[in-house]
């Protein structure tokens, strides 16, 4: 789960394997957020399955690459 | 969820940001009137849970996302300190915790050229970076520290 300067330097990194998924780093801020903004809050709990992949879903991640187990 | 497991999990997480390092088990004992073998048996069931992730060989904490408690390739500046994250998620992962705006540090892992940005009300000041994730989220936990 990396950072890369560009979609080419992803293509160059991944060389034969297969990609994964990519998506822009302000996204990823979204996700973090809607991810992990509980944690240290006094009345946390841990999040169900079908929680995380709300989160994932309102952001547009969604398909197979998303799917939790 | 059982309360035990969740004050334990709670000063986990407390001593880890007050600390601004992992806490042994001594130290979360202390803050919650139990034996160092107590809280060790409860993060043992903490890290079954995917609550957070022991070192299987010394039974230390070895993330408490998206906090780090070793050294990694994400440095984050944030309340004051800096952090590792496990990933470049949980890097954001850290301010979105906190609460705060922070400076997130690492490298192309392609090219090796320094990539920094200053994350303000949740928005990351370079936009023209971008996020590979390889592993496909069914197997996240099959080994997190790879994934």
């Amino acid at each position: 789960m990396n950072l890369f300067r560009s979609e080419e330097h992803v293509l160059r990194w991944l060389g034969r394997r297969d990609p994964g998924a990519t998506i822009t780093v302000v996204k990823l801020s979204e996700l973090a957020h809607a991810w992990w903004s509980d944690r240290l809050a006094a009345d946390w709990r841990p999040h169900a399955r079908e929680q995380n992949q709300a989160i994932l879903d309102e952001l547009g991640l969604t398909g197979d690459f998303w799917r939790l187990p | 969820v059982d309360a035990e497991l969740l004050e334990v999990r709670n000063a986990t997480y407390g001593a880890f940001v007050e600390l601004g390092r992992a806490p042994s088990a001594e130290e979360v004992a202390v803050a919650t009137d139990r034996t160092s073998a107590e809280v060790e048996a409860v993060w043992r069931e903490l890290h079954r849970a995917h609550a957070l992730v022991l070192n299987p060989a010394t039974n230390e904490i070895r993330m408490a996302n998206p906090f780090s408690a070793v050294p990694t390739a994400y440095r984050v500046q944030s309340a004051g300190r800096w952090w590792y994250g496990n990933c470049a998620w949980d890097a954001l992962g850290i301010c979105a915790a906190l609460h705060t705006d922070g400076r997130i540090e690492t490298s192309c892992p392609d090219c090796g050229e320094a990539i920094a940005f200053d994350v303000r009300g949740q928005r990351p000041d370079d936009q023209r970076l971008l996020f590979h994730c390889l592993v496909p989220a069914a197997h996240w936990w099959d080994d997190i520290a790879f994934a």
